[in-house]
């Protein structure tokens, strides 16, 4: 019966996967038996010594299903040998010198063996140190080497010994000009950074195939290559994205963060075009299908100044807060109250009890009123107070709305003092400053935070420069500003000429 | 004969709650306005005009988080060709003058066409524009500077081919009368936010009404102060809204004042919701008197906006609507319907061709459209407001023969099968083309979008599960969509 078990057949997989769930019931059991052991021997507590010899048989028993479980598991391969060989030997020494320990102090033995005293706590430590370190191992098979300590703060990490934290391209950084952009490099090994190398890579080997390095990708799996050069649609790695996702062969696996259509048809595109490693976009034929998706890597920040200069197409955003924030829902005398006062209150949509509050039938709005907002400070999502009299010791308080997504503060008295009250608001992605006396102080404060899609600055005190400055310091933040007058003129003429200027052929 | 017991039950409750409201509102009968057209003063902004019943509770408020909070609906009526503006088929340039392919004509019914006509290459200069490169033609040379913030939809299509159906089942979803538009939805689901202005604004230009008449902006059996106000776009904003001579505010409020109490006492009487809704309407009238005028006018805009839409202040234009737009989405307005007649490019006379006709109507209106995206985008408004672009239906790639003769300017033939729409903003794709028409530009050939399933995508932006939000009438649930349409769910960013 065991013969067809230790074979990688579906019920050794079932049981299996099992182990990570077994595998905390020994860790729980040793620590709480070593710590009974010491609060013991130090007096701290009063138990008897059966105690401790009755956790630690359940340790050794859970650590032996734990290590079957781990056996049946590792039968799916696609780990790095090395690191289980030495979490499998570790955590059966685990499951041994727990039983080794509570068998030198069980009823039946503990009296015939002489050296049974001696063996008794070392056995434990062995078995307590093990653990840990078997369970280290464990870790890292399953999320990779270094995930413990990849984001160890400094000073630690300069003491340490380790290199700076290096961001990982999860989501993938707009292209500046998508003409020179190399393709595997700029295009292809981002997309496969961001959906595929976290299961295929030097560690964990999923299906024994790594897309780290493209010729590790060539070389392929225990499936066969990835891809067949020139030929996308017959590409294994292309038919398993395109297949339906609770397909079995699906990949990435159901569950996980998916490709886009476009970044299937930009991976098809470049096999379809021989898999080169060093071409550039410009050195390829692009059908006309395929200039979206590839337009679609561009979206950076609008070019200083100009409302719709340079940005071109969107990257996909991440969804938007709203779409995960919920929050209780606001109490309805609180909402009553801020419609006494003249705002617009609606709830954003019907599950989430988020709010929007709107002051533009309340331009008599002003810093007295805040305190109105303060009981709904949870639910408010959407704020607009523009043209209302509110100043900077407003915002003081509408630094604690944490849920704060849309905030207008367009044509009001605010100014850089006050700006710098919110940039503490974790949510915050539109924020428009139309108007207002903030200036390049205020912007540089509030740029800093990290949800912001789009600041709007056109008649604030920022400056052209900062503007610039901003849309290149940050990828991602789109500022728009209005329009200069030699923008207008620009504008006007663009109907002056019949013949057509088509931009995105000359683009250099 | 359930349904309409339930349906008079809730006529019922719609009474009571009427009466009570009515009863309570101590605070005077602009409150009472209020309470019944705005969104502003209740919880149940459409369940107060609309009953309390349970199923229309939760109505107002969305399925979803809004990505578009508002809208600037931009129908050219008539329908301009998209093959000349946007749909570039560099094939049908070869087929010109050729005799239309049988399987093209077989079984089908043109609004003008007859036996055999011949193709019609396209007449613009097509290039592609913007990092997206987005075709457009040289029709539209100021487009092309807002190609990227672009959605197209290239293959769309509709089962109507005379104009005031075709425009009827695009606003209402019915090609017949008596639904309630687009317009009149978005209100009735969001309420309206600004009290002095309707949430429901409509600027009409090019010397015609729409064939379908005021019905594509009409409330249909919703209650109608969710219908569009239509104002003018040059003098007098809204007609007969400012003091006679000899008569101050004072007066004026007095006089609205008893008006109302009048019908107050005959709405007891007889319980017509309607009359709510003339009472709300003097109310909000007399608010208008003061605010519209100072919205429409565009004096104080500075002399380069003026230039960027090409405007006078004074004189109404298309360009001017598109400016109107504007002010009226910067003040919170829900829903800006425009529309502009001329478009309908037969090739019958010096106008109504795709030659020259449709490049003066292009030059009129291009400029305008392009900067209210740019001046939209400059003020923080483009991300929440959806501006939506185009016609009743297309045109066809071949070139009209009405009765049989071969007309004197280049034309075409009312065409459903596939023609082009556009939106922007309000949380669609920038910089995206959606759909394909085959090489002449006479089917779709993938992702095709009907109007119910742009309905949809409007609606699901704006937050409404279009399948959720009904009304009941008649003893069933009525929807925008009626039983059909799908969210274009590519095109939403």
């Amino acid at each position: 019966m065991l013969i067809p078990l230790l074979q990688a057949s579906p019920w050794a997989l079932f049981i299996g996967r099992f182990h990570p769930v077994l595998v905390h019931l020994p860790i729980g059991f040793l620590l709480i038996a070593a710590l009974i052991e010491i609060g013991r021997r130090t007096g701290k507590i009063s138990v008897s010594e059966s105690t401790v010899v009755f956790v630690l048989f359940w340790s050794a028993v859970s650590a032996t299903f734990a290590c079957i479980a781990g056996y049946l598991l590792s039968l799916g391969g696609g780990y790095d040998e090395d690191l289980l060989g030495a979490h499998m030997w570790k955590g059966i020494g685990v499951a041994v010198f727990a039983w080794v320990a509570w068998l030198v102090k069980s009823d039946r033995l503990a009296g015939k063996l002489s050296f049974g005293k001696a063996v008794y706590l070392p056995a434990f430590a062995v078995a307590v140190v093990l653990t840990m370190t078997a369970g280290h191992d464990g870790g890292s098979l399953t999320h990779g080497d270094g995930y413990l300590t990849q984001y160890t703060p400094e000073p630690f990490r300069s003491l340490a010994g380790m290199d700076p934290i290096e961001e990982k391209a999860k989501e993938i950084k707009p292209i500046t000009d998508i003409q020179q952009a190399v393709v595997y490099k700029d295009i292809v090994q981002p997309i496969l950074e961001a959906r595929c190398t976290q299961c295929h890579n030097a560690s964990k080997k999923k299906g024994d195939l790594r897309m780290d390095e493209l010729a590790l990708l060539m070389k392929g799996g225990e499936n066969g290559p990835a891809f067949v050069a020139g030929k996308g649609a017959e590409s294994d790695m292309i038919k398993r994205c395109l297949l339906d996702e609770s397909d079995d062969n699906h990949m990435p696996p159901k569950g996980k963060p998916q490709l886009s259509t476009e970044q299937i048809a930009l991976l098809s595109w470049w096999i379809d075009q021989g898999a080169p490693a060093e071409k550039k976009v410009s050195e390829l034929t692009v059908p006309d299908q395929l200039k979206p998706a590839l337009a679609s890597l561009g979206g950076g920040p609008a070019a200083g100044g100009s409302a719709t200069g340079g940005s071109a197409g969107n990257a996909k955003q991440k969804e938007s807060a709203i779409a995960t924030l919920k929050v209780t829902p606001a109490k309805e005398a609180d909402i009553q109250a801020l419609r006494k006062a003249g705002l617009i209150v609606n709830t954003l949509s019907q599950d989430q009890n988020l709010l929007e509050v709107s002051a533009v039938n309340a331009p008599k709005f002003s810093d007295k009123d805040i305190a109105l907002l303060l009981p709904v400070a949870e639910q408010v999502t959407w704020l607009k107070l523009g043209s209302t009299q509110i100043t900077d010791n407003g915002l003081k308080e509408i630094a604690k709305l944490k849920n704060l997504t849309k905030l207008h503060l367009e044509h009001t008295g605010v100014t850089d003092q006050g700006i710098a009250q919110i940039k503490g608001l974790p949510h915050l992605e539109y924020l428009n400053i139309i108007d207002t006396k903030i200036g390049d102080a205020g912007l540089k404060n509030i740029v800093a935070l990290k949800g912001l899609r789009s600041i709007y600055v056109w008649q604030s005190a920022v400056t052209d420069s900062a503007v610039a400055q901003t849309a290149r310091q940050t990828p991602g933040l789109q500022i728009v500003n209005g329009f200069s007058e030699a923008e207008v003129a620009q504008f006007l003429k663009a109907g002056d000429s019949t013949a057509t200027k088509p931009v995105a052929a000359s683009k250099k | 004969m359930e349904k309409l017991l339930k349906e008079l039950q809730h006529a019922e409750l719609h009474r009571q709650t009427r009466r009570h409201f009515l009863q309570s509102a101590g605070f005077g009968l602009g409150a009472l306005g209020l309470g019944s057209l705005l969104g502003s003063c209740g919880s149940s902004k459409a369940g107060e005009v609309a009953g309390a019943s349970e199923s229309l509770a939760g109505s107002g408020i969305p399925q979803f988080a809004p990505k578009a909070k508002r809208v600037i609906y931009i129908h050219m009526a008539g329908a301009p060709s998209q093959l000349e503006l946007f749909d570039y088929k560099p094939e049908l340039v070869k087929y010109h003058g050729k005799d239309c392919p049988a399987e093209f004509l077989e079984g089908k019914k043109f609004a003008f066409i007859q036996g055999v006509p011949k193709m019609l290459g396209p007449q613009g200069k097509f290039a592609q524009y913007g990092q997206s490169g987005a075709w457009l033609s040289d029709y539209l040379p100021y487009l092309q500077t807002v190609a990227d913030e672009i959605t197209f939809l290239k293959a769309m299509h509709t089962d109507q081919f005379n104009h005031a159906p075709a425009q009827l089942l695009l606003h209402t979803g019915s090609p017949r009368l008596g639904r309630p538009s687009l317009g009149a939805w978005a209100v009735y689901g969001l309420g309206s936010e600004n009290r002095n202005l309707p949430g429901f604004i409509v600027l009409a230009s090019g010397g015609r009404q729409p064939d379908a008449g005021k019905s594509v902006y009409g409330s249909g059996f919703l209650p109608s102060v969710y219908q569009g106000v239509q104002c003018r776009t040059g003098g007098d904003p809204v007609l007969y809204v400012t003091d006679p001579n000899g008569m101050n505010r004072n007066i004026r409020k007095k006089t609205i004042d008893a008006i109302n109490e009048i019908n107050r006492q005959t709405y007891e009487e007889v319980q017509d919701p309607e009359i709510l809704t003339r009472i709300s309407q003097y109310e909000m009238a007399f608010r208008m008197q003061m605010s519209v005028p100072e919205v429409m006018d565009v004096a104080k805009e500075p002399q380069f906006i003026l230039d960027m839409y090409g405007v006078k202040a004074g004189e109404g234009s298309f360009g001017m609507n598109c400016l109107l737009a504007r002010k009226l989405i910067e003040n919170d307005v829900r829903f800006v319907q425009l529309f502009d007649w001329g478009w309908d490019g037969h090739g019958t006379n010096a106008t109504d061709n795709v030659e020259g006709g449709l490049r003066s109507k292009c030059q009129i209106s291009d400029k305008p459209i392009a900067a209210l995206i740019k001046d939209l985008k400059m003020r923080g408004l483009l991300e929440e407001t959806l501006v939506v672009f185009g016609a009743e239906f297309g045109r066809t790639p071949m070139q009209e023969n009405r009765n049989g003769v071969v007309m004197p300017y280049m034309g075409r033939d009312h065409h459903l099968e596939a023609y082009t729409m556009w939106m922007a903003g309000g949380g669609v794709k920038r910089g995206y083309s959606h759909g394909e028409t085959d090489e002449l530009g006479y089917y779709g050939a993938k992702d095709r979008v009907h109007v119910h399933d742009l309905q949809a995508t409007i609606l699901h932006l704006m937050g409404f599960d279009h399948e959720k939000f009904t009304y009941p009438f008649q003893g069933r649930n009525f929807r925008l969509t009626d039983t059909e349409g799908k969210v274009v769910k590519q095109v939403i960013a």
